[in-house]
């Protein structure tokens, strides 16, 4: 009875709890990466393909999206119409020559020079026919039949070109269908990434709570005794600590000539007048919250301003187990079942409690050297 | 024919030099009688631009890859920013250019110190035949991405122009 309380190890949770943070971390990071990259993924490839599309269609349909091979081709096209017009031969000749003109500068570009073997001819052909018009020294009809050559040549430049502009729209289109496979299966592995991390982060979140529940509930019963139900010797100290700078009374409580019951009756029957015991005092002392510090001893700890309600605590502890009248077939005094009850009073500090718990021990003391059965408070502890 | 040819008169000479300027002269004048101002339109009041007055202010001569011709260039023209100050009073938000050509085209963005109007290459004045009169081309345009391979980056170096007018 005169063990003093020792401050309790609280289990250390932290190390692991980190560890585990950082893990969820982890996969929540993963997770929510795999969603970006997805997201990257996307917007990179309508970047890639939006500027090609514009490339190849962005022009179409006005001026600029048909080919200068083209426009030179329509352009000697009218001046042949003007050439075989009905209008004035001057003013026919004049349209013609402005004709010839446009399309011999839509006409003269470095790169159907280099690549169009008729194009130096026709241009050639163009010049000479323009010399003559403007000399007004050739028939119409031999103008427009020198316009053949060229057109024909435009012409071919013309279908060549478009060949080349739709192999190169078809190997655009390869190439979009080929990046639309990667796009999709790329998308649909990272988002099932993306899932698969998610479940592992949900799944590490229950394990946490589940882990988290458990530490709980193994502190809980580290808090608890086993056989009552009621707290333990460390509960007790951290419920003190819990009340600081209150008014607290603590009651202990010795079962007398316990050992005695349990000889006669045995230990399951001893164990059976634990129980019963901890069910009267919490009845009797219904403001208290209970504890069980060893085999037979208990301890109260209460709400209590000052000692005359600690005595008055005890007083009625005793009444209740007199009504009680727990047989005890092997008391000395051929009594039922006796209690040495030992009080103190103290405001709850981590320092005051050892002193109360050693007051209220010695008044226990003194109550079993006066013959047991009985209470006593220590006035000033 | 070949002793008539080689033995020429000097009258036949001098015939021929004529019929040769008579000829270059023929070309040119056509293209001068199609092409010999700029109109400069602003709301309801058009103001040509003599083609020689243009030649005149041609102050800025550079040299430049065109990719038209697919080699160097030396250009004469004038700053378009400064020109458009002097015709406008201020650079427009957006001009409309019409073209020899019947291309017609609303664009913005010409408050550029990197515009020319270039009016003669290699010292010849442009022509139609050059894609003349006048011909925008911009000066630096090598940060600008442009692939002097496809021809399509230059669309904006707007050719033949025959009027500009301010969009406000």
């Amino acid at each position: 009875m005169t063990s003093k309380p020792k401050p309790t190890d609280q289990p250390s949770m932290q190390p692991r709890a980190l560890a585990r943070q950082h893990r969820y971390v982890t996969w929540l990071s993963l997770s929510l990466m795999s969603f970006l990259a997805l997201m990257v993924l996307m917007v990179y490839e309508s970047r890639w393909v939006y500027p090609e599309i514009q490339a190849y269609f962005s022009q179409t349909g006005n001026l600029t999206g048909q080919q200068l091979s083209t426009r030179a081709r329509v352009f000697l096209q009218d001046a042949q119409a003007e050439l075989l017009g009905d209008q004035a031969e001057q003013d026919a000749l004049d349209a013609a020559l402005l004709d010839i003109e446009l399309a011999y500068g839509l006409a003269d570009m470095h790169i159907y020079r280099r690549e169009y073997a008729c194009a130096e001819s026709s241009l050639a052909d163009l010049d000479r026919l323009g010399v003559q018009l403007a000399a007004r020294n050739i028939d119409r009809f031999a103008a427009v039949s020198m316009l053949f050559a060229p057109i024909q040549c435009l012409t071919h430049i013309e279908m060549d070109q478009l060949d080349r502009r739709g192999a190169a729209i078809n190997d655009f289109s390869e190439s979009t269908r080929q990046h639309s496979q990667v796009l999709t299966y790329s998308s649909l592995l990272i988002f099932v990434m993306g899932l698969v991390f998610w479940w592992l982060h949900e799944r590490q979140l229950r394990r946490a709570d589940r882990a988290t529940q458990e530490t709980f509930e193994w502190m809980q019963r580290a808090m608890r005794d086993p056989l009552t139900g009621i707290g333990n010797r460390s509960a007790l100290h951290q419920d003190v600590l819990a009340k600081q700078h209150q008014t607290l009374g603590l009651i202990l409580v010795d079962i007398d000539f316990f050992k005695q019951y349990n000889d006669a009756c045995g230990h399951p029957q001893g164990d059976t007048l634990l129980r019963q015991l901890a069910t009267l005092i919490g009845e009797t002392l219904e403001e208290a919250k209970l504890y069980r510090l060893g085999g037979d001893e208990f301890a109260a700890l209460l709400d209590c301003p000052d000692v005359a309600t600690l005595k008055r605590y005890c007083h009625q502890l005793m009444e209740g187990l007199r009504e009680a009248d727990f047989p005890h077939p092997a008391h000395p005094d051929k009594k039922g079942v006796t209690l040495s009850v030992g009080g103190s009073c103290f405001v709850a500090d981590e320092a005051t409690f050892p002193y109360a718990y050693e007051a209220a021990d010695k008044a226990l003391y003194q109550v079993k050297t006066m013959g047991r059965d009985g209470w006593q408070v220590t006035e000033d502890a | 024919m070949n002793a008539v040819a080689l033995h020429r008169s000097p009258w036949g000479r001098a015939r021929d030099q004529l019929a040769s300027v008579l000829m270059v002269v023929g070309i040119m004048l056509p293209t001068a009688a199609f092409a010999q101002a700029l109109s400069i339109i602003n709301g309801d009041v058009t103001q040509k631009v003599a083609l020689s007055d243009l030649r005149a202010m041609s102050d800025e001569t550079f040299t430049l890859y065109d990719p038209y011709q697919g080699r160097d260039v030396e250009m004469q023209g004038l700053a378009f920013r400064t020109f458009l100050i002097e015709q406008f009073g201020e650079v427009p938000p957006a001009l409309h250019f019409t073209a020899w050509d019947d291309y017609e085209v609303t664009l913005e963005g010409w408050d550029d110190p990197s515009w020319y109007l270039i009016t003669a290459e290699e010292g010849d004045p442009l022509t139609i035949r050059t894609r003349g009169p006048a011909r925008l081309v911009e000066r630096d345009y090598t940060n600008d991405n442009r692939d002097v391979e496809n021809l399509r980056d230059f669309n904006d170096w707007i050719w033949m122009i025959r009027s500009i007018e301010a969009r406000w």
